[in-house]
């Protein structure tokens, strides 16, 4: 009888497609959903190693909200994060859009070569951290001795060591991984901006810079939102990058948010901590990927 | 000739951008000797393979082996209930699927450094840290499962509603216009989108990290993490096991690069 039932309702169109979309959002609510609502309700808990077996915690209020704003290590944190925010998504844009620029034109091979690109995004982003770690090494780096042939610097720049320079060098690694991603997206948002607006303008005597300011950047103004957008949410996912390179130190001189939260959960074990920096930091993805997914869809409608 | 001439710059930026693979299998074919020059050789003067040494000295074999046991089981998981959800998702019109669609989005992009505390708090209640493979593997496809429906939903759009429809005159049910009719259409996409979960679950690292506490179990990215903190002067054995580790992922990679560049390009923005 339910079995019969159940078939029916495979092969009826509503049900089965229903059932499609259930199985996989059942799956999402379980493993992504229910754990989201328990980082904030671990958030105003008090959670740490002895608690951890307990579904019954203390309920702590703000405490642990009060307590993160007043640790000595909060500010410099919180700066190192919108530092390395907003510099990676700079030139990963910046350095993206040139070359997504420069494919554009047309030579024997383009889109073969731009492709190649993609080998930086492709590889583990923390075997990516151990071969940087090796480029900065302070001694025997090649980034140290090309900086030197080029005439840039003199001595040896401990990159990863000196902590004037240890965010900087995972921003760079970032930058690396970030922009093939970058510049296949706004080859994609250049394709579909038609050819014959560039020839009208062509005609009117406009030359290539001024096409680009009036026509380009403006057409692409959707992309790069989109784009800045996703590149926020993949920028605070880097984990591995930390991991691997720096992990946040010297005294937490390249320590960011993402990296913190872990720190506190998994190795000095203040758990409530973990989860309410984890807290704040989701708020602030989902209401990126929010306006992203809103601009996105407003895009498709006209 | 101009067109030539770009050419030769397309081919000298790609060189520069890829220096640090290059960089990572010349360390890899320097000796202990060698490797610690001033200035560094850019080309190695007496390369040596030590592949199969460094392989043997750290049980590669071991590690590879359970980031492929993971990798499978997060694929498995993401293509049997992502390509159907996908499938209703790029059919259905109206609020409920909607809200499905931007749940699976907003689902997506959680960090798993930040995700990692409350599934470790709730998976030790559980007991499934007795089972960390396991653990890796249901957390892990929870955040493939919404980037592959997102880009296989754009695979499904692409093919003509009207073949269904035809199909359900010609007397098939939902399920067999699905199995028979649609799924064979959206094959290459539907691939294409699993090699890149499957590329990705491979070089997992933050859960693998945090739910696996025994030695044996360990994927490659955290066995050589540890190898990274612990031990960070054999540059030449670190280069190797790197080199060796994502050999495949770049094999892969070559042979499907237009694929991977056109599946990404054409659901990311969608």
């Amino acid at each position: 009888m339910f079995q019969s039932g159940f078939v029916k309702l495979l092969r009826d169109g509503k049900g089965f497609e229903g059932t499609l979309i259930a199985a996989a959002v059942l799956y999402l609510v379980v493993f992504a959903a229910f754990p989201l609502v328990y980082t904030v309700v671990m958030s105003f808990q008090e959670v740490d190693m002895f608690t951890l077996g307990t579904l019954v915690r203390p309920f702590a209020g703000l405490e642990n909200y009060t307590d993160l704003f007043h640790r000595p290590e909060f500010t410099p944190i919180v700066w190192n994060t919108v530092i390395f925010v907003t510099l990676s998504i700079a030139f990963q844009l910046v350095i993206g859009f040139g070359l997504a620029l420069f494919f554009q034109q047309d030579f024997p091979g383009s889109t073969y070569v731009r492709g190649l690109f993609l080998a930086g995004w492709i590889l583990p982003a923390l075997v990516v951290g151990a071969v940087w770690r090796w480029i900065f090494a302070g001694d025997f780096g090649v980034l140290n001795y090309a900086l030197q042939s080029l005439g840039l610097i003199d001595g040896q720049i401990y990159w990863l060591s000196n902590p004037a320079y240890a965010l900087y060098s995972v921003i760079i690694a970032n930058i690396w991984l970030g922009v093939p991603f970058n510049m296949i997206l706004l080859s994609v948002g250049l394709a579909g901006i038609p050819g014959d607006v560039y020839e009208a303008a062509e005609m009117d005597g406009a030359n290539a810079f001024q096409r680009f300011l009036t026509i380009t950047l403006p057409m692409m103004g959707p992309t790069l939102g989109a784009v800045i957008a996703l590149g926020v949410i993949f920028t605070l996912q880097q984990f591995d990058l930390v991991a691997a390179l720096t992990q946040g130190g010297p005294a937490n001189a390249s320590n960011v948010a993402q990296y913190w939260s872990w720190q506190m959960s998994f190795q000095t074990y203040e758990i409530s901590g973990g989860a309410t920096v984890a807290t704040m930091m989701i708020a602030l993805v989902i209401v990126v990927a929010v306006i992203y997914v809103r601009s996105v869809q407003r895009e498709h409608t006209f | 000739m101009k067109r030539y001439l770009l050419l030769a710059l397309a081919i000298l930026f790609a060189a520069i951008y890829l220096f640090p693979v290059y960089w990572m299998y010349a360390t890899a074919l320097k000796t202990s000797g060698t490797i610690f020059k001033y200035p560094p050789e850019l080309w190695p003067s007496e390369p040596l393979v030590q592949v199969s040494r460094v392989f043997a000295e750290h049980d590669i074999g071991r590690y590879l082996w359970n980031s492929l046991l993971v990798a499978s089981g997060i694929t498995a998981i993401t293509m049997v209930l992502g390509t159907g959800a996908a499938y209703a998702l790029a059919n259905a019109r109206g609020t409920k699927a909607n809200i499905a669609l931007f749940l699976v989005i907003v689902l997506q992009v959680l960090p798993p450094s930040l995700m990692v505390t409350p599934l470790f708090v709730a998976f030790n209640h559980a007991g499934l840290l007795d089972y960390p493979r396991t653990a890796v593997v249901l957390a892990t496809a929870a955040k493939t499962l919404a980037f592959y429906i997102v880009l296989c939903r754009a695979t499904f759009t692409q093919v003509p509603r009207e073949l269904k429809d035809a199909a359900l005159v010609d007397g098939n049910s939902h399920l067999g216009a699905f199995f028979l009719i649609i799924l064979p259409l959206a094959r290459n996409g539907i691939l294409i989108t699993s090699v890149l979960v499957f590329l990705q679950s491979f070089g997992e690292y933050v859960y693998s990290r945090s739910f696996i506490a025994t030695r044996e179990l360990q994927t490659a990215t955290v066995n050589l993490a540890t190898y990274l903190s612990a031990n960070s002067a054999d540059w030449v054995g670190l280069m190797n096991y790197a080199g060796i580790y994502v050999a495949p992922i770049l094999i892969v990679f070559i042979l499907l690069q237009r694929q991977i560049v056109t599946g990404l390009t054409s659901g990311a923005l969608k």
